[in-house]
């Protein structure tokens, strides 16, 4: 060894210790949640819920509806958060397809319409079974996909969003400026409200009149800015705040709060969740429409599975059962104690017993 | 030749521009807005922009002291995280059982001057430039809350904690007071107390200082600490004001602050400002944003107009004089 080569071989055999110690740690890092599942007992099938995020009430609600089905048949259980990141949904579900071998059914509310073009795509040629919730492009059809697109689900945002709306006017006293929250605007439900509300402003002959429409990005945070602004811009002048959905509704709540106006100016939203029922008895919301997101959750997980144990073929079901509307339930402070009291009984046998008819495209 | 002469200011007059600058820009602002909504001018308009200025002052406070040492501090949002999402666990929620009440701020604040220990110490040993240790001590920051929460919003029930955002003194509210008493006791140690010379001098010329013998390590890491107290406390009101503890609580908080120390005259060189021109500065910044909700500008166009406020801002009150090299 010469003297050149003595600090050099020294350095990188120190430099070199420390990269393998690293590369350690990474590799064990990456490689804990696999040690940890493949000592977990496991049946053939893994079953995943994929959605935007827990800190939403409605989504952390059907990631449990999700859980209880994969409970009830001792199978594994995944949730997928795709924080609003298309690519990041998109890429979870095939790290998921890669790792199960294809033995997988997910149950996927995907952050964008387009995207549930290419989960699907993914999941047929990787053998698995998918339902898609919400929102997916008009011209991709679970038919056209046998077996492996199960089904889409969803709700019809544009009568129930009309009757919701009219019940906020109604809490108005009939007349007067509204403002309204909108969802990501490219996204199915968003669209399907807004329509319905504008139908609702339309009826009220003028009575009503909308001040303002902001896209609130189904996000919390937002909604509550969105709205201090509009309180800072139109004062007394706003009567009612139209959400598209309840967690929204939460945000204008809170911005009316900090502006002593909660339970005067009356709110309204979408989804049904715990918290806008809190609210609807304690007088600070209008209404709700619910959707019970554990049926949601769970049942788009029983109809594919059924498919994969061989127990239902899809492909022999009507298309009134590969695209279908739930039923939303209206609560208002008069229906809310009913709402409470009897919650709805969820039973895995009976897969299309809530499914209400077919879905429309409108125009 | 006038305009270089203007902007090096020598002149005794620019000098005097310089000081009064910050206050003059809020005033032309207040009366601009006013000729176009009448709306701005009304009491409780006015209640509402002080609300609404009450977090960012206290951020802005904080930041000053770090920024007068020539520093940057970019883990102000990180420690609101934290403190948030801390603060919301610890009072009467949903997730966790328990509820020691008002107690919790104190911790709260206390885990924000932790951090910012944290920021000032491996700013000091590690001898790393303050702009990448602050970055990362946010980044772990948010990161902690996250995983603390693992995605789930803690909502709070404590109505006494929620008060100290929606209770109201002399029909005030109260975040506008705890507001107030912040700038008080930052101004208290900026005048008063050694520390706040110090800084300054430390700003100016930090080996004079050193060879004066004030311990510059010791001020160093005692300031971010400091800014790290006034960001728990930033983080306490944030939740107390939304009702919910949310890892991403502090998102877009580190532009409003920056900007408005900025803008309020403060050189980003450090050794020149105030805490009282900070005050000046989170003023200007709010003032903007309510007239243009008032006046109706669309969201992403008053992106825009707070970008070219901060490069009009700085333009007119930074002391090129001193500067022999802009970097």
């Amino acid at each position: 060894m010469t003297k050149n080569n003595q600090p050099a071989t020294d350095g990188v055999s120190r430099r070199l210790l420390i990269k393998g110690a690293m590369g350690v740690a990474g590799a064990a890092a990456f490689g804990m949640p696999f040690i940890k599942r493949s000592s977990a007992a496991e049946t053939t099938w893994t079953l995943a819920n994929s959605l935007r995020s827990v800190a939403n009430p409605y989504h952390a609600t059907f990631a449990k509806g999700g859980e209880n089905f994969a409970k009830s048949i001792g199978a594994k259980y995944e949730v997928l958060i795709t924080e609003g990141n298309s690519e990041k949904g998109i890429s979870d579900i095939k790290a998921l397809l890669q790792r199960t071998g294809g033995k997988l059914i997910v149950n996927v509310d995907p952050n964008d319409s387009p995207d549930a073009r290419v989960i699907v795509e993914e999941c047929k040629k990787a053998g698995a079974y998918v339902v898609t919730q919400w929102n997916k492009p008009a011209d991709l059809h679970p038919w056209d996909f046998n077996p492996n697109y199960v089904a889409h689900m969803s709700f019809d945002g544009v009568p129930n969003a009309k009757k919701i709306a009219e019940v906020l006017f109604k809490g108005m006293g009939g007349a007067g400026g509204v403002v309204a929250l909108g969802g990501i605007l490219s996204n199915v439900p968003a669209i399907e409200r807004k329509a319905g509300l504008d139908m609702a402003i339309k009826d009220s002959g003028g009575k009503v009149e909308l001040l303002d429409f902001q896209p609130a990005d189904w996000d919390e945070k937002k909604a509550f800015d969105i709205t201090q602004a509009w309180i800072t811009r139109f004062g007394d002048k706003v009567k009612g705040v139209f959400a598209a959905n309840d967690g929204m509704g939460m945000g204008a709540l809170e911005a009316l709060r900090q502006n002593n106006l909660a339970g005067k100016v009356p709110v309204v939203g979408l989804d049904g969740i715990a918290e806008a029922v809190k609210a609807i008895e304690a007088g600070e919301f209008a209404g709700t429409v619910a959707w019970d997101p554990l049926w949601t959750g769970g049942m788009g997980l029983a109809i594919p599975y059924a498919v994969a144990t061989g127990k239902l073929d899809i492909a022999k079901e009507g298309k009134e059962h590969r695209e279908f509307y739930g039923t939303g339930i209206i609560v208002t402070k008069d229906s809310v104690a009913d709402f409470k009291n009897n919650p709805s009984k969820i039973d895995f046998n009976d897969l299309f017993g809530k499914a209400t008819g077919q879905i429309q495209y409108r125009g | 030749m006038l305009m270089a002469a203007a902007s090096a200011g020598t002149g005794k007059l620019a000098a005097v521009w310089r000081v009064w600058a910050p206050l003059a820009v809020l005033g032309a602002l207040c009366l601009l807005i006013s000729v176009f909504s009448p709306n701005f001018l009304t009491v409780s308009n006015l209640l509402r922009l002080l609300n609404s200025a009450s977090i960012p002052m206290i951020l802005s406070v904080g930041a000053t002291f770090v920024i007068l040492l020539g520093s940057i501090d970019l883990s102000l949002e990180g420690i609101v995280s934290v403190s948030a999402v801390v603060v919301s666990m610890l009072v009467a929620n949903d997730v966790t059982g328990v509820a020691i009440g008002l107690w919790a701020v104190p911790l709260a604040v206390f885990l924000g001057s932790l951090m910012g220990l944290i920021n000032g110490v491996l700013h000091v040993w590690l001898r790393t430039p303050s702009f990448m240790t602050t970055l990362g001590v946010g980044f772990a920051g948010v990161g902690v809350a996250t995983a603390v929460l693992q995605g789930v919003t803690v909502r709070i029930s404590d109505q006494n904690f929620r008060a100290i955002s929606l209770g109201r003194i002399l029909d005030v509210p109260m975040a506008v007071w705890i507001a107030a008493v912040t700038i008080g006791i930052a101004w208290v140690i900026q005048e008063r107390l050694r520390l706040g010379r110090w800084v300054i001098a430390l700003g100016t010329d930090e080996l004079t200082a050193r060879h004066v013998g004030i311990p510059v390590e010791r001020t160093r890491i005692i300031v971010f600490a400091l800014a790290g107290a006034f960001y728990g406390l930033g983080g306490v009101l944030s939740a107390a004001q939304f009702g919910q503890g949310n890892a991403l609580i502090g998102q877009g908080r580190l532009f409003t602050t920056i900007t408005a120390v900025v803008v309020g005259g403060t050189a980003l060189s450090g050794g020149s400002g105030s805490v009282l021109n900070t005050v000046a500065g989170v003023l200007i910044v709010v003032v903007l944003a309510n007239g243009m909700v008032l006046m109706g500008v669309p969201p992403f166009v008053q992106q825009g107009v707070q970008g070219v406020l901060i490069i009009t801002a700085v333009a007119m009150s930074l002391d090129r004089s001193r500067l022999d090299v802009v970097k």
